[in-house]
């Protein structure tokens, strides 16, 4: 998925852009790319080998946080550029590496955009439930968003884990039904989200508006639990559907760099063969492509400290968003979550509103509307 | 106030989950008390149990009950086709084999049922209502879960003690060389037994999904694995009723200590759950070291 991203990528701007223009020179993309395994110690060994023997300048970092911090000393090492497309966890950009840098947003942000739009929606919705697994991941999004929370002024007034592989959230639900919250935010991956949405419908936790990691963001998530979906919210990095345009990039005086959605869509069709829509693995792939490519116009040199160095102070957007880094860390700043809701059946991208496809639906339905058939449709 | 109500109702839901994990153990001991083998591929068979149920809703809207009968003897199937595949040429093998077998009989069935299934995590819905009871908020399916194990166990039980094939398994169980001099055919046992054991544990998955109807993906197996090897050494390794009553106690502690363990301030509660059950079965492994209902060894 993220590999066609790329290729999609290579294809728009050796194609559409004509290649990139550095000074009277024009270069062509082309992605030199090894299977990794999935494992650290392959990461390690094939990262070294891009930068000695296959001459790489602008590596794409390895799927997931783990691997990413597995090759970024590497790259650090021999002062080659990463940009990380899969590799969330804040951890890795607070490592002191100069050469690395992020193009998705980090874990960090992954529930604070929620927390923003209920402010903005709803100003009296102060009583925070979180709810979340005890795993890295989870906590890093879940302590950003306890101090977003607390700067504010929400309540938090449940904030508990629950163990990896648990079976049942009977006990810990049954207590967060006592604290009363307005919101519940809460999630890990990908059994206990549709646990946890499925266990508060069991218990009748009724709340105006829930958010849940990574689960809801999957069709799976509404075909197994059907109606009960309904008004359930996750966080994005990206959806079909995002309004990020060279429009919106001239509102916001920013440059617009890359195929519009539309082209990505169709040129996503025509590399992978197949009429599988992207999913936000392609989309933040492709866009790590393409900051590289604009970076280095900008830069007008292929030294990678130079465009590391440019780098600190673009600014711009593609279809996959907005595109900033924090200078000192590397960290993406500049790219939004999106969030989605099930809206009767459908996915719709809510928050923010220059990326919204639908207006939220808040509150939700309660678990016995939604048992009478009644849909978060606005 | 609070915590009587909290506690109450969790160690109400501890008793509905702990009868779950208690079937979902029996097949294991069976095998382990016949066989004298550990199946380390437990919680596929679970796995197996819950994508039938999964399919038969999905396809053909059949309730998890209906699936109970199909899915024993769907399992009956497997174990008997694995027994005389592999099982079979292991019995009195070194302990290293069985092992390593049960393990990539594991491996082969999650990995064929990714093929065909794919990696996604499933679901359905089966809405039967709620229950309301003071303090507890229970839905029917769960409660019907409960039944349905404790029914299971309970037949178990009556062929195990009143019909001639189940007094021939406990024969072997206590003595293999006494039942083969008492004319008992010990490779039929064996067979049979595998068997059971596997239809059990398919069908303790049609149980889970009747209890959490969600988070079903291929490699669901390995938390219950675990779960089901702590119950059975608890439950005294060879015995299904000891994995049974084991299973039911150990849902009533990991629950119910909840509540108990919410009162201490700082602490997250649902972490040390897992660990007030195992040090229960420490203390009881202490004062009984073969377990609750197990033999003297």
């Amino acid at each position: 998925m993220a590999l066609w991203g790329m290729q999609v990528a290579k294809k728009w701007i050796n194609e559409k852009h004509g290649g990139i223009k550095v000074g009277d020179k024009i270069y062509k993309v082309e992605i030199k790319y090894y299977d990794d395994q999935s494992n650290k110690e392959v990461v390690k060994s094939l990262v070294e080998k891009l930068a000695v023997q296959d001459g790489v300048k602008f590596m794409l970092a390895p799927y997931s946080s783990g691997l990413t911090l597995a090759a970024a000393p590497i790259a650090e090492k021999y002062g080659v550029l990463m940009n990380s497309h899969g590799g969330a966890s804040d951890y890795i950009f607070e490592q002191g590496y100069y050469y690395v840098v992020q193009t998705l947003s980090p874990a960090s942000k992954y529930q604070t955009g929620f927390l923003e739009m209920i402010k903005n929606i709803d100003p009296n919705a102060k009583k925070v439930a979180m709810v979340y697994e005890d795993t890295e991941f989870s906590r890093s999004v879940f302590k950003a968003a306890r101090e977003y929370a607390e700067k504010n002024g929400f309540e938090i007034v449940f904030d508990k884990t629950y163990p990896k592989g648990v079976q049942d959230l009977s006990p810990l639900l049954n207590e967060l039904k006592a604290s009363n919250p307005d919101i519940i935010i809460g999630g890990g991956h990908f059994a206990d989200g549709q646990l946890l949405a499925s266990q508060l419908a069991e218990l009748k936790i009724n709340v105006k508006a829930i958010s849940i990691l990574v689960a809801p963001a999957l069709p799976k998530f509404y075909d197994a639990l059907g109606t009960k979906a309904e008004g359930i919210s996750a966080p994005a990095q990206w959806e079909t559907g995002v309004s990020y345009s060279p429009d919106a990039a001239k509102k916001l005086g920013v440059d617009y760099f890359g195929p519009t959605q539309e082209e990505f869509l169709q040129m996503f069709k025509e590399v992978s063969k197949s009429d599988e829509l992207p999913s936000y693995h392609a989309a933040e792939a492709a866009a790590a492509v393409l900051s590289y490519a604009y970076a280095i116009e900008k830069a007008k040199s292929i030294k990678p400290e130079d465009v590391r160095e440019v780098m600190n102070n673009v600014e711009f957007m593609t279809f996959f968003g907005m595109w900033k880094i924090d200078p000192d860390t590397g960290k993406q700043i500049g790219h939004d979550m999106v969030i989605i809701q099930w809206q009767g059946g459908e996915k719709k991208i809510i928050w923010p509103p220059e990326a919204a496809n639908s207006e939220p639906y808040y509150p939700i339905p309660t678990w016995e509307e939604k048992e009478q058939g009644k849909l978060a449709k606005p | 106030m609070v915590f009587a109500e909290n506690l109450i109702s969790n160690l109400f839901y501890g008793a509905l989950l702990g009868s779950i994990y208690g079937v979902a153990t029996m097949g294991l001991s069976l095998i382990f008390g016949v066989l004298r083998i550990v199946n380390v591929g437990h919680g596929a068979f679970i796995m197996i149990g819950a994508f039938t149920a999964f399919w038969m809703f999905t396809l053909y809207s059949l309730p998890p009950v209906a699936v109970i009968p199909i899915a024993l003897v769907f399992g009956l199937a497997i174990g008997f086709i694995a027994f005389q595949a592999v099982i079979r040429r292991l019995v009195d093998a070194p302990e290293l084999s069985t092992l390593l077998a049960t393990f990539g009989i594991g491996i082969f069935i999650e990995e064929l049922a990714k093929l065909v299934w794919g990696a996604d995590y499933v679901g359905f819905s089966w809405d039967i209502g709620t229950l309301y009871l003071g303090p507890i908020t229970v839905s029917y399916s769960k409660i019907l879960a409960f039944f349905c194990s404790v029914l299971v166990a309970a037949l178990l039980y009556l062929w195990f003690t009143k019909t001639k094939l189940g007094n021939a398994i406990r024969a072997v169980v206590q003595d293999r060389e006494g039942a083969v001099v008492c004319g008992i055919n010990v490779n039929r046992i064996f067979a049979l037994s595998f068997s059971i054991g596997i239809g059990l544990t398919v069908l303790s998955g049609v149980l889970v999904t009747l209890f959490v109807p969600v988070g079903i993906n291929v490699y669901m197996g390995g938390d219950y694995t675990l779960k089901a090897f702590v119950i059975s050494v608890l439950g005294g390794l060879d015995s299904p009723w000891g994995a049974f009553i084991a299973g039911f106690l150990f849902g009533l502690f990991e629950n119910g200590s909840y509540a108990i363990l919410g009162l201490i301030p700082g602490v997250e509660p649902f972490a040390l759950t897992r660990f007030v059950a195992f040090a229960f079965l420490l203390i009881i492994l202490l004062v009984k070291p073969t377990g609750l209902l197990g033999g003297g060894e």
